[in-house]
C-alpha cells in the first residue's frame, strides 16, 4: 500500500500539538468557532413521539433506531428499539422545511418480535424493492420482510434464518460478489448461560452468507466468528481500498479476557478469518461501543471513530506501516476529538460514548462527529451528567465541541442515534435513543444570528438506484467534487450503536454551488460524472446519462 | 479615471470627469482616510444601507460603489493573493506565484474600470483587455494564451445590468413556479405531467414531472438543470451582480470578499495570506452592486442623418424578418423595478437574502433614465436588451467561428453561449466572445448552430439590405 505521507519532519507533531492545544483551549474557554453552529431544537414530544428504551441489565447496552422510507414518499420513517418495551414505527409526516411531525403506526412491527429489541437496521434483503428490517434482540434475532405501506412480516423461516437465542448487540451487512442476497453479520455480547458469566464469557459472533434463489434467501449455514469479544458494533469496511470489505468489530473490554478490537477478512467463498498481529493488526483494548467510518482526507482509506469509556479513538492508517497492513494510529488527540469527559457541568469523570457517526451538520463541507453519551447505568467512576457531543469539523482538520451551543447537551443517557434530514430542508436532523428517558429528536433549524436563524452552507442529497441485486447500492461510494475538493460518502449498513439508516446520502458542499458526482458502485465500477447543482435532492440510477432531481411535496 | 481630489477646497465632493456627475461622497462619517491615501477600498458597513434607499442615501452608496469600481486598487487595499488562486471556490495555492500581476492568469487589472471603460466606466473593453477565464483549480498560473488553459473573453459592458438581473430573477421565479405546479399536478393526478418551460415568451424546452416527485430534465433547453437563469458572463453562468463582483474581485485584483473568503467559510480572515484581513466587506460588495445595477441602459438612437435613419428603419424590419429577433428579442417585459440586494437566487458563498436581516433595496424606477423605458399595455417595463437570457449552440460543422474555445465553463459546453444582448452593440466593438471580430458583418457571419438559418438569410441578403441591418445595429448605443 502506498499512502501519501506529508512529511517525517519533527515539526509536524509540534504543529499538531499546537493545533490540539488551541482546540482544547477553545473548548475550555468556550471560544466561538469560525464556522456556523447548527441550532438543534429538541421537539420529540411536539413531533408526536413518546418513546423510551427501557429494561434491566441486558438493556444497559443497545437502544438503536432505524431510519428509512417504508411508504414510498422518500421521507425517512423511524423505527425505535424499546428494550423491554415494544419497538415502534413512526411514519414521517414532517412538512418540508417545517416542524418535525411523526405518526405512530401501531401495527407495523409484529407483536411477537417487537419486544426485547436492542437495535435495528434497514436493508432490502430479498431485492423486492421494499425495505426489510433486521431486529437485534435479547433472544431470537428477527428479519422482518418489508411490504407496501410500511407493513412487515416475520420472515426467519422464509429466509431460512435461525435467529438464535443470543444477546445480540451489533450488525452489519454487505453484498458479496456473485451472491444474490446480502451477507449478514451479527455481533453478540455476553453469553449469559456460560459458567462465570458475565466475566470472560463473550459469545461468538456469526456470519450468515446467503444461498437461495428467486426471492428466497437461504441463510441456513452461518459461520461462527470465534472468538467473540462482546461486540457492540461492527461494520463492513474496505479498509485497504481492495474492493473487498472486511468486517471490523469493536468490543467491550468490560467483559472479555485477553480480547481486543477485531478485523476479519471476508474473502469470497472462503471462511472469514481474523487479521492477527503477524498481519500487522495492533492490539487495541477499549470499551468499544460504537464505530463510525468516514474518509476525512478523501484518499480512499477510511478513518474510524471508536467510542469507549474515556477517550474516543480516531484511527487512521499508520503512515509508517507497510503496505496492506491494518496498522492504525490514533489521531483523536491531535484533532481535538477525544471527547473524553463532559464538556459541560462540573463532573470531570470520564465520559461513556456510544453511537458515533460522521455527518456535516452545518453544510460547511467538513465532516462533523456526533457521539451519543451516557452513563451505563450508575457507574460511579464515570460521569453521570454526560451530554452528547457535536464535534464540528474545522477547516484545519481539527474538531470543535459545539454540543452545548447547538442545544443537544441534555441530561439523558444516550445510546443509539440516526442522523438524517427528516423534513427535507437540506439540514441534517438528529434522533437519539436514550436509556430510560424520552427519545431526543432534534430539528436542525440553521444557525443562530442576532436577528434569528439563517441557513448554513450548500448541500447535496444523493440517492443511488440499481436494478436487480442490492437495489439500494449498499457498499457504493460517491465522490462529490467541487473545485479541488472531493468529498467521499459511502452507503453502509452497520456501525454506530445498534442503529442504521438508508436513504439520501447527505453531503455539505460549503460555498460550492455546483458539483460533479461520480459513483463507485458496489461492484467497483465507476460511473460517468454527473453534473449537478447544489441544494438539490439528486437521484442517480445506474447507467443513466443524467442525474435527476427529486422535490419533496409541498403543503 | 478619477480626477484628483479638490481638497480641502471641495470637502466631501468627488468629481468624476468621465460621467460628468457630481456625487456626494466621503461624508465625514464614512472615510477618515486622507484623500492622498493610495486606496480605493471603502469598507462600507452594509447595515448602514439596509432597507429601502432613496435620495441622498442611495446616491451616497452609488458614489461609494463608483469609487470602488473606478478607483485604482492597491496593495494597501489588499490587492494580491499570494496563496489563493482565482477560483470561485476558495482555493489555496501550493506556493506563491512568481509575479503578482500576470496578464493571463491574473492579477490582470488595477481597477474594474480598467477593462470596463469603453465608452465610459461600466462599458466594455477592446481586445487589449480580454480576460482569461479558467476555473482556477488546475494550472492556476498558466502563462499562455493557448486555449487549452483558459477561455479568452472580451470584456462585456455592464450598462443596464440591474434590469438584466431583475429579468433573470422574474424568469427564474416563473420557471420554478411552473415546475412546482407540474409536480403538484403529478402528485395530485398520479400521472406524469409534461409541461413547457416558457417565461416572458422565451421557451426553455419542457420538463416532465412524475407522481413520485421526480423531474425529467432531458428536454430542457438553454438553461441550467436547477432552472435558474444565470444572466451574466458570456456563457450565462453567473447568477447575480453580487456573485460576479465577488468572483471578479478575487480573480482580477486578489481582493477577497469576506462573504465567501472570510472566516465563516474558510476559517481565515486572510485567506490569500497577503497580510490584509477582511479585505472586502459585505457593504463594499453592496456598493459595487448598486453602482452597476443603476447604470443607465443603452438606448436605440434615432439617427440625425436621414439616410441612416431610413436604413436603420429598414434594418429593424429585416432584423425581425430573417429571424435575428428569435433570440435577440428586442425587449423582454419586466414587472418590477425594485432591486433587492442580496437577491433571492444566490447560494452560500455569495451573501444570500437569508443571510441578512434586512436587504438593501432601491427602486430603479426612480433613476432618471427609467422614465425613458417603454411600457406595454399591462404596465410592464419593456427592457430593450435584444436578448433572451438563454443559451444556444453557436456552431455547426460549416460555421464554427464562435467555437474557438477548448474548455467548457461551469458545465456549459465550449460552443454554447448565452445570446449576447445587443443593446449598446454600436458602442462596444470589437465583437464575439473573444473580441476578435472587427465588424458586425464578421460576427453575424460567424453565427452557426441554432443561429445558422438566420445567418444564412443575412448572407443571402443584398448588399444594401445587409448594410441596412448594420445601420440598425449601429443605432443601439451606450449613452453618457
Amino acid at each position: 500500500m502506498t499512502r501519501y505521507v506529508l512529511t517525517r519532519a519533527w515539526i509536524l507533531p509540534v504543529l499538531f500539538a499546537a493545533i490540539a492545544s488551541e482546540s482544547a483551549l477553545a473548548q475550555e474557554v468556550g471560544t466561538s468557532p469560525a464556522m456556523d453552529v447548527p441550532d438543534l431544537q429538541e421537539q420529540a414530544s411536539l413531533a408526536g413521539i413518546e418513546h423510551r428504551y427501557n429494561g434491566p441489565w441486558e438493556y444497559f447496552v443497545g437502544g438503536g433506531a432505524a431510519a428509512f422510507d417504508c411508504n414510498g414518499d422518500r421521507l425517512p420513517d423511524l423505527v425505535l428499539a424499546g428494550g423491554t418495551a415494544a419497538a415502534k414505527l413512526y411514519l414521517n409526516r414532517s412538512p418540508t422545511g417545517g416542524a418535525l411531525k411523526f405518526e405512530h403506526k401501531a401495527d407495523a412491527i409484529p407483536a411477537s418480535a417487537a419486544k426485547k429489541v436492542t437495535g435495528l437496521y434497514p436493508l432490502d434483503i430479498d431485492n423486492d424493492g421494499f425495505m426489510d428490517l433486521v431486529l437485534l434482540r435479547v433472544g431470537e434475532n428477527v428479519i422482518l420482510k418489508g411490504g407496501p405501506d410500511c407493513s412487515f412480516a416475520k420472515s426467519n423461516r422464509e429466509f431460512v434464518f435461525d435467529g438464535g437465542r443470543n444477546w445480540t448487540t451489533a450488525f452489519a451487512a454487505t453484498f458479496e460478489p456473485d451472491r444474490l442476497y446480502p451477507t449478514l453479520a451479527f455481533g453478540n455480547y455476553v453469553d449469559r448461560s456460560a459458567p462465570g458469566s458475565p466475566w470472560g464469557t463473550c459469545h461468538d459472533n456469526f456470519l450468515f452468507r446467503p444461498g437461495g434463489q428467486d426471492g428466497q434467501p437461504d441463510y441456513s449455514e452461518p459461520q461462527a466468528l470465534s472468538p467473540g469479544y462482546c461486540a457492540l458494533s461492527m461494520i463492513f469496511t474496505d479498509w485497504n481500498r481492495s474492493g473487498e470489505p472486511a468486517l471490523r468489530i469493536t468490543n467491550d473490554r468490560q467483559y472479555y479476557r485477553d480480547g481486543q478490537e477485531q478485523l476479519w477478512r471476508v474473502e469470497p467463498n472462503r471462511p472469514a478469518r481474523p487479521y492477527r498481529a503477524a498481519d500487522g493488526w495492533k492490539r487495541v483494548q477499549i470499551w468499544g461501543m460504537g464505530i463510525a467510518e468516514t474518509d476525512l482526507d478523501a484518499d480512499g482509506y477510511p478513518e474510524y471513530a471508536l467510542t469507549s469509556m474515556g477517550d474516543t479513538k480516531l484511527q487512521t492508517l499508520d503512515e509508517e506501516a507497510e503496505d496492506n497492513r491494518p496498522a492504525y494510529q490514533d489521531i483523536a488527540f491531535e484533532r481535538g476529538a477525544t471527547a473524553h469527559r463532559p464538556y459541560d457541568g462540573d463532573d470531570l469523570k470520564p465520559s461513556t460514548g456510544w453511537h458515533a457517526e460522521f455527518a456535516d451538520f452545518n453544510n460547511d463541507g467538513r465532516q462533523d462527529l456526533f457521539i451519543a453519551k451516557g452513563n451505563v447505568e450508575q457507574m460511579p467512576d464515570f460521569a453521570a451528567y454526560d451530554p452528547d457531543n457535536l464535534l464540528l469539523g474545522q477547516f484545519d482538520g481539527s474538531f470543535y465541541e459545539a454540543g452545548k451551543a447547538a442545544g443537544i447537551a441534555l441530561d439523558r443517557r444516550g445510546r443509539g442515534a440516526v442522523i438524517t434530514d427528516f423534513n427535507m430542508d437540506g439540514l441534517l436532523d438528529l434522533a437519539v435513543i436514550n436509556r430510560e428517558a424520552p427519545l431526543s429528536l432534534f430539528r436542525n433549524r440553521g444557525t443562530r444570528t442576532a436577528y434569528g436563524l439563517r441557513p448554513m452552507g450548500n448541500w447535496l442529497a444523493v440517492e443511488l438506484q440499481q436494478d436487480g441485486v442490492n437495489r439500494n447500492a449498499v457498499g457504493a461510494s460517491i465522490a462529490v467534487k467541487s473545485g479541488n475538493e472531493t468529498r467521499v460518502r459511502k452507503i453502509q449498513i452497520g456501525g454506530g450503536h445498534g442503529s442504521g439508516r438508508l436513504g439520501f446520502l447527505h453531503v455539505g458542499t460549503g460555498t460550492a454551488e455546483r458539483a460533479e458526482i461520480r459513483v463507485k458502485w458496489p461492484d467497483g465500477a465507476w460511473s460517468q460524472p454527473y453534473r449537478v447543482f447544489t441544494n438539490n435532492f439528486v437521484v442517480i440510477r445506474r447507467g443513466a446519462k443524467t442525474a435527476r432531481y427529486w422535490y419533496p411535496a409541498e403543503e | 479615471m478619477m480626477q484628483k481630489w479638490k481638497w480641502p477646497l471641495l470637502p466631501g465632493l468627488c468629481v468624476h470627469s468621465g460621467l460628468g456627475l457630481l456625487l456626494m461622497a466621503l461624508p465625514a462619517k464614512a472615510d477618515p482616510a486622507p484623500p492622498w491615501r493610495e486606496q480605493a477600498r471603502q469598507q462600507v458597513e452594509r447595515t448602514a444601507y439596509s432597507g429601502r434607499l432613496t435620495g441622498q442615501t442611495l446616491a451616497e452608496l452609488i458614489g461609494k460603489g463608483e469609487m470602488l469600481f473606478t478607483g485604482k486598487l492597491s496593495s494597501l487595499d489588499g490587492v494580491g493573493r499570494p496563496m489563493a488562486t482565482q477560483a470561485i471556490i476558495p482555493t489555496k495555492r501550493k506556493r506563491p506565484p512568481a509575479k503578482t500581476f500576470h496578464r493571463t492568469a491574473g492579477l490582470d487589472a488595477s481597477s474594474c474600470a480598467g477593462c470596463h471603460h469603453d465608452p465610459l466606466a461600466g462599458g466594455a473593453g477592446g481586445f487589449a483587455v480580454n480576460a482569461f477565464v479558467s476555473e482556477g483549480f488546475n494550472n492556476a498560473d498558466f502563462d499562455s494564451t493557448d486555449p487549452q488553459f483558459s477561455n479568452e473573453r472580451n470584456t462585456n459592458h455592464l450598462m443596464g445590468s440591474g434590469l438584466i438581473e431583475l429579468l433573470a430573477r422574474e424568469m427564474t421565479l416563473e420557471l420554478q413556479t411552473t415546475r412546482r405546479q407540474a409536480l403538484r399536478d403529478a402528485r395530485k393526478t398520479g400521472q406524469p405531467q409534461k409541461i413547457d418551460l416558457v417565461s416572458k415568451g422565451v421557451s426553455f424546452g419542457h420538463i416532465t414531472a412524475t407522481p413520485d416527485g421526480m423531474i425529467d430534465l432531458d428536454a430542457i433547453e438553454g438553461i441550467d438543470s436547477d432552472l435558474v437563469i444565470r444572466p451574466f458572463g458570456q456563457k450565462g453562468v453567473m447568477t447575480s451582480l453580487r456573485q460576479f463582483s465577488v468572483n471578479a474581485l478575487n480573480h482580477h485584483h486578489g481582493l477577497q470578499a469576506s462573504e465567501r473568503f472570510g472566516i465563516r467559510w474558510t476559517g481565515e480572515a486572510d485567506f490569500d495570506e497577503d497580510g490584509k484581513r477582511d479585505e472586502i466587506s459585505e457593504g463594499d460588495v453592496t456598493a459595487l452592486v448598486v453602482w452597476q445595477a443603476t447604470r443607465q441602459p443603452p438606448v436605440q438612437l434615432v439617427p440625425d442623418v436621414v439616410e441612416w435613419r431610413a436604413a436603420a428603419r429598414k434594418g429593424d424590419t429585416l432584423f425581425d424578418a430573417i429571424g435575428c429577433a428569435a433570440c435577440h428579442k428586442p425587449a423582454l417585459p419586466l414587472n418590477s423595478l425594485i432591486f433587492e440586494d442580496p437577491g433571492p437566487l444566490d447560494t452560500a458563498g455569495t451573501l444570500r437574502r437569508s443571510d441578512v436581516q434586512t436587504p438593501t433595496s432601491y427602486d430603479l424606477g426612480r433613476q432618471e433614465w427609467a422614465e425613458r423605458l417603454a411600457r406595454n399595455e399591462k404596465g410592464q417595463i419593456l427592457v430593450p436588451l435584444f436578448g433572451d437570457l438563454k443559451r444556444h449552440i453557436m456552431t455547426d460543422r460549416q460555421v464554427a467561428g464562435l467555437g474557438n474555445e477548448l474548455l467548457s465553463q461551469r458545465f456549459v459546453e465550449r460552443n454554447v453561449f448565452q445570446t449576447t444582448e445587443l443593446w449598446g452593440i454600436a458602442s462596444t466593438a470589437p465583437y464575439g466572445h473573444r473580441g476578435d471580430m472587427t465588424t458586425l458583418d464578421e460576427v453575424i457571419r460567424a453565427h452557426g448552430g441554432e443561429a445558422r438559418a438566420s445567418r444564412d438569410s443575412y448572407v443571402g441578403l443584398s448588399l444594401l439590405n445587409r448594410e441596412a441591418l448594420i445601420a440598425f445595429l449601429k443605432s443601439l448605443v451606450i449613452v453618457e
